[in-house]
């Protein structure tokens, strides 16, 4: 069997057994996950259960609250004895700043018209995270950005904010 | 029930000038996303969720129908030519197609992946045909018990078989239950979780989702994993495998055919594990298993053919039950609710021209794309120049507008990104997305069912146990938890000898 061989039998291999947990990250993930069921099972709590014959708007929440704290410490137990492990790198900053930037989009939205942020959006997502030349950049921002409004306000009809009415 | 007389007036549907070409438009993007490494079929069929919203609910369905396994032809072609799955579903392709495009022979290995494929698409409709209407009516008795068994059931299933670790799984599970009770209790009105919103009274909306989640999720998920432009694809000749080859494979595409239909049926099976175990089916059925993984051409064939007629298999449980079988048929489900249809037994009486209209739709897409896999493959394989730095902005742009014309909401368009978020997260420490959407669409059905289960029942968990049906399902959770638990066991010991052999959960997207 060839090297290459075995790279793709490794690869193929990666996707049939995934991981059972993945050390740091999962176990932050499973604590976080168990307080969030914690709290939520508190507050089915307080929501009158009601009894197994008769049940209250609590008695779901606080049986798929047993089952999130539940599984949550199954996965927090696996994730102590796990090998593999996915740690944020430099390129999450990238990440941090695309969600930032959607937030921002989604605020602007509506209050001076989508042309604007659509535009700004773009310009972003395509120098700074995509690091595309500048012309290709703005050819496509502003190719996108007449494509959205022929897509969305004359093919589908539908009335977004926008910064000149007409 | 005659099932000959609507499967035939579905074809006047399917026929439409306007459903054809929505079925074209489905199948080509369907090959496009399945070329490009990254964006899956569930992304882009949550992505198009809003856009679909304004067109005909049989026409809706037929194009995203075309998307989901028209995506299965489109991951083959990375596969065999770069060895890149463009999908989980192609992976083990890439194992013997990639070896076969080595050899020089590329255009055999994409031949008959199509034909396989195509084979069994249509095979799978078939069985979709004659079954379907079965399974409805069967289930068209079904109470409150039985649906909250079948709900469990479902999720248990994808949980367990679908990928991923079960732990990280049941916990993805759980949230999207734990999301789906959010807003006014589906009985008494009372309102849970929502922190004094009125936005969060009416629940959260599943647009909002699995657009979070699948769309925005996996662009954020890739904007990490930059791989840089995509290398350039070797020559192929003619897509067409020769009548040798064609002798070699026809027996791996009939087995192919069944094992994918079979485990397309089961929640959680799916596309990707079929392919793994039609691989495993092919390499213990060779006289010579060393040929396997040199180029043998019956890998390639058995597992395309499998991942195809799995695709279309897993309609079945959605069409006819209401259970979507993984994620990316709880986007289906969400789509057709999105329409005011809700699946289930009575869909194909109340709407026999969605039903059978999209279900006919299948034979002329799986056409449609045997067309597009053989003679026009060169087409497709140059949208492997298309960069994501550019294809990354544009999802984005039509996942958040199209989110805000669904309710005109600001707010959905914050959600929207929130969700972006934990996508990104889970996928970061390991939890899958999908069971998380399934679970979250099943949610108020499961909580509804068994709160009138407990009514009937007068308070008494042991009379899920004296229905016949409920008490069978129930009975099949139990031996998949016992199984699953013991399988893995021995599975973690068995992995490392015998690589590949044992076919075991895999990534669904």
């Amino acid at each position: 069997m060839d090297q290459e061989q075995e790279e793709v039998q490794e690869e193929v291999q990666e996707q049939v057994t995934a991981p059972a947990g993945r050390s740091r990250t999962t176990a932050v993930a499973a604590v976080v996950s168990l307080a969030v069921g914690l709290l939520a099972g508190w507050t089915a709590w307080g929501m009158r259960v009601g009894t197994l014959s008769e049940p209250g708007p609590g008695l779901w929440p606080l049986v798929v609250s047993v089952v999130m704290v539940l599984s949550s410490v199954a996965l927090l137990v696996a994730a102590g004895h796990a090998t593999e492990s996915d740690p944020f790198t430099r390129g999450s900053a990238v990440v941090l700043l695309g969600a930032v930037s959607l937030l921002a989009y989604a605020w602007a939205f509506e209050r001076i018209g989508f042309e604007i942020p659509t535009a700004l959006l773009l310009m972003l997502w395509l120098t700074v995270i995509g690091k595309e030349p500048l012309l290709t950049s703005l050819l496509v921002t502003v190719g996108a950005t007449a494509a959205a409004y022929l897509l969305f306000v004359v093919a589908l009809g539908v009335s977004l904010p926008r910064l000149i009415a007409f | 029930m005659d099932v000959i007389g609507p499967a035939l007036a579905g074809f006047s549907v399917a026929f439409e000038p306007a459903n054809l070409l929505y079925c074209l438009l489905g199948v080509t993007l369907g090959m496009l996303v399945g070329v490009l490494p990254g964006l899956g079929p569930a992304a882009t069929i949550a992505v198009l969720l809003p856009i679909t919203y304004t067109i005909e609910p049989a026409s809706a369905i037929i194009m995203l129908a075309g998307i989901f396994y028209g995506a299965q032809y489109g991951g083959t072609i990375t596969s065999v030519l770069l060895r890149l799955p463009g999908e989980a579903s192609t992976v083990v392709t890439a194992i013997d197609g990639y070896q076969m495009a080595r050899n020089g022979r590329a255009g055999a290995a994409l031949g008959i992946a199509a034909i396989g494929s195509f084979i069994g698409g249509t095979v799978a409709i078939l069985g979709l045909t004659f079954l379907a209407p079965l399974v409805a009516g069967a289930a068209l008795s079904f109470g409150p018990p039985e649906y909250t068994a079948l709900a469990v059931l479902g999720i248990l299933l994808v949980t367990t078989l679908g990928g991923g670790s079960v732990r990280a799984s049941l916990l993805a599970a759980a949230i999207g239950l734990l999301l789906a009770t959010v807003g006014r209790d589906p009985i008494v009105a009372t309102e849970r979780f929502t922190f004094g919103s009125d936005e969060l009274a009416d629940g959260i909306d599943f647009v909002v989702v699995a657009m979070g989640l699948f769309g925005i999720g996996e662009i954020l998920f890739n904007l990490e994993q930059h791989r840089g432009t995509n290398p350039k694809p070797p020559p192929i000749g003619r897509a067409w495998p020769s009548r040798q080859d064609w002798r070699d494979a026809r027996a791996a595409v009939g087995r192919g055919s069944v094992v994918g239909f079979v485990l397309g049926v089961l929640p959680g099976g799916g596309a990707t594990m079929s392919s793994l175990v039609a691989y495993a089916v092919e390499k213990r059925r060779a006289k010579d298993p060393s040929r396997f993984g040199k180029g043998a051409i019956e890998g390639v064939a058995g597992p395309e053919t499998a991942n195809n007629a799995a695709a279309t298999s897993s309609f079945i449980p959605l069409l006819t039950l209401g259970i979507p079988a993984n994620g990316t048929m709880a986007i289906m489900f969400g789509a057709l609710l999105l329409h005011g249809i809700t699946p289930g037994p009575l869909l194909i009486g109340q709407h026999p021209d969605v039903f059978w209209g999209v279900i006919d739709s299948m034979y002329v897409g799986n056409l449609l794309l045997l067309i597009m896999s053989v003679p026009l493959i060169g087409i497709f394989v140059r949208v492997l120049a298309v960069r994501t730095a550019i294809l990354a902005p544009l999802t984005v742009l039509i996942t958040m507008i199209g989110v805000y014309t669904v309710r005109m909401s600001v707010f959905d368009m914050l959600a929207v990104a929130v969700f972006g978020v934990l996508g990104y997260l889970m996928k970061k420490v390991g939890l899958e997305p999908g069971p998380l959407v399934l679970a979250f669409v099943l949610g108020t059905l499961l909580e509804t069912s068994f709160r009138q289960s407990m009514r009937i029942f007068h308070g008494d968990l042991a009379g899920f146990a004296g229905r016949p049906i409920s008490g069978v399902l129930l009975g099949a959770v139990v031996v998949i938890v016992v199984v699953a638990a013991l399988r893995r066991r021995s599975h973690r010991k068995t992995v490392d000898n015998d690589v590949l052999a044992v076919p075991g959960p895999t990534k669904e997207p």
